[in-house]
């Protein structure tokens, strides 16, 4: 499996920050955040681990989806540890610019060193931003593109996150948005959820980390399906939508085109 | 032909970038930000608000915006700075809720004590 995200549900969670247990769902952004943040020091070894290094692939092509090219100035929404904003800034060079926005500062910092640890000359084009993925503060028809690798699952109001997108997107560019697939395939909700049961949580297990990746399962079962992220990306404004299913039907990925 | 590359000028006390801080808004008002060198952060003078910059990465979470009394706005950065480095002031999140306090400072033009 690829890199992990969790879905939340508006709460009343009294302790946002204790440790969410298997019987109690992830609720509300303080508990996403504390969760993301807990995961940082390990986020990019478990990505890798758990997919076989799939997940490299599949974010390429994200990245190729989007259409970013040389020169553009270019968005990556959820950034994580970076590995999509680094991915775009080779894509888009010296002359172009990349910004890597997340809600997670652990996250920023795992990025930011990475950025000093490995580097390519073109990295210096990417900037770190903490913030809210539904109030971007961006002004309008910024980007040539955006991505967003394993995010919007695990955002509250995800219709406010796409008008968000539209809005600071450039007419005729593209947004490319990968994540879980939820398939309408019984055989591959099945897979998933056998892989989450019997690989993923084990594996987090011994990182100490078994609860926050259990909720793997229920946040794809709560994800919309192809076809639903077509029609959310058209109901926004978006001209065009389409849903690409890989990774064998696990994983998928939506263009939207403003 | 050489190929001239965008120079990102660093402010070093801030921490962020000159062409970064030029495209950046508030996330609630979308207006134009303001870099406080002396405070280290970015000013949204229409709703009144201050974002910090820690270790170089903006923090633009509309929650973690610190509401500046009025006579902080507008001001020159030398003047704002210093009282916003001197003042303990509320954070979005913990006054209003940040979208609340929008509407209120956007609509009638309340001042914030």
């Amino acid at each position: 499996m690829a890199s992990l995200h969790f879905l939340l549900r508006p709460s009343s969670n009294p302790n946002p920050l204790a440790l969410p247990s298997r019987s109690r769902p992830v609720r509300c952004a303080n508990e996403r955040q504390a969760l993301f943040s807990r995961i940082a020091p390990v986020y990019d070894n478990l990505n890798d681990f758990l997919s076989l290094g799939q997940h490299r692939i599949w974010k390429r092509m994200a990245v190729s989806w989007s259409r970013a090219k040389r020169g553009d100035d270019v968005l990556d929404l959820c950034c994580g540890s970076g590995d999509l904003a680094f991915l775009l800034s080779e894509r888009v060079g010296s002359d172009g610019k990349v910004i890597g926005f997340d809600f997670s500062r652990e996250q920023l910092l795992v990025a930011s060193s990475r950025q000093h640890l490995l580097l390519k000359a073109c990295y210096k084009n990417i900037e770190w931003i903490e913030g809210d993925a539904t109030k971007l503060p961006f002004s309008d028809c910024s980007f040539d593109a955006i991505t967003m690798g394993y995010g919007l699952r695990n955002v509250l109001d995800r219709c406010k996150a796409m008008q968000e997108m539209f809005r600071v997107l450039k007419p005729g560019s593209r947004v490319s948005i990968l994540d879980f697939n939820k398939s309408s395939k019984p055989f591959i909700t099945s897979i998933q959820g056998w892989m989450i049961d019997n690989v993923v949580v084990p594996v987090a297990t011994g990182y100490g980390l078994a609860d926050e990746y259990a909720y793997l399962k229920s946040s794809v079962q709560e994800f919309l399906t192809g076809k639903e992220l077509e029609k959310l990306a058209l109901e926004t404004g978006f001209s065009d939508a389409k849903h690409y299913e890989i990774g064998g039907g696990i994983m998928g990925n939506l263009v939207a085109k403003r | 032909m050489v190929r001239v590359s965008r120079v990102l000028l660093r402010d070093a006390r801030v921490g962020i970038n000159k062409t970064l801080s030029e495209i950046l808004v508030c996330p609630l008002s979308k207006q134009p930000l303001r870099v406080c060198e002396e405070s280290g952060s970015l000013i949204s003078d229409a709703i009144g608000v201050s974002y910090p910059v820690v270790d170089g990465i903006p923090s633009l979470v509309p929650k973690d915006g610190k509401i500046l009394a009025t006579d902080d706005i507008e001001k020159p950065d030398s003047d704002v700075a210093l009282d916003s480095a001197n003042k303990e002031y509320p954070s979005v999140g913990q006054s209003l809720s940040t979208d609340a306090l929008f509407f209120c400072k956007s609509k009638w033009k309340i001042t914030v004590n």
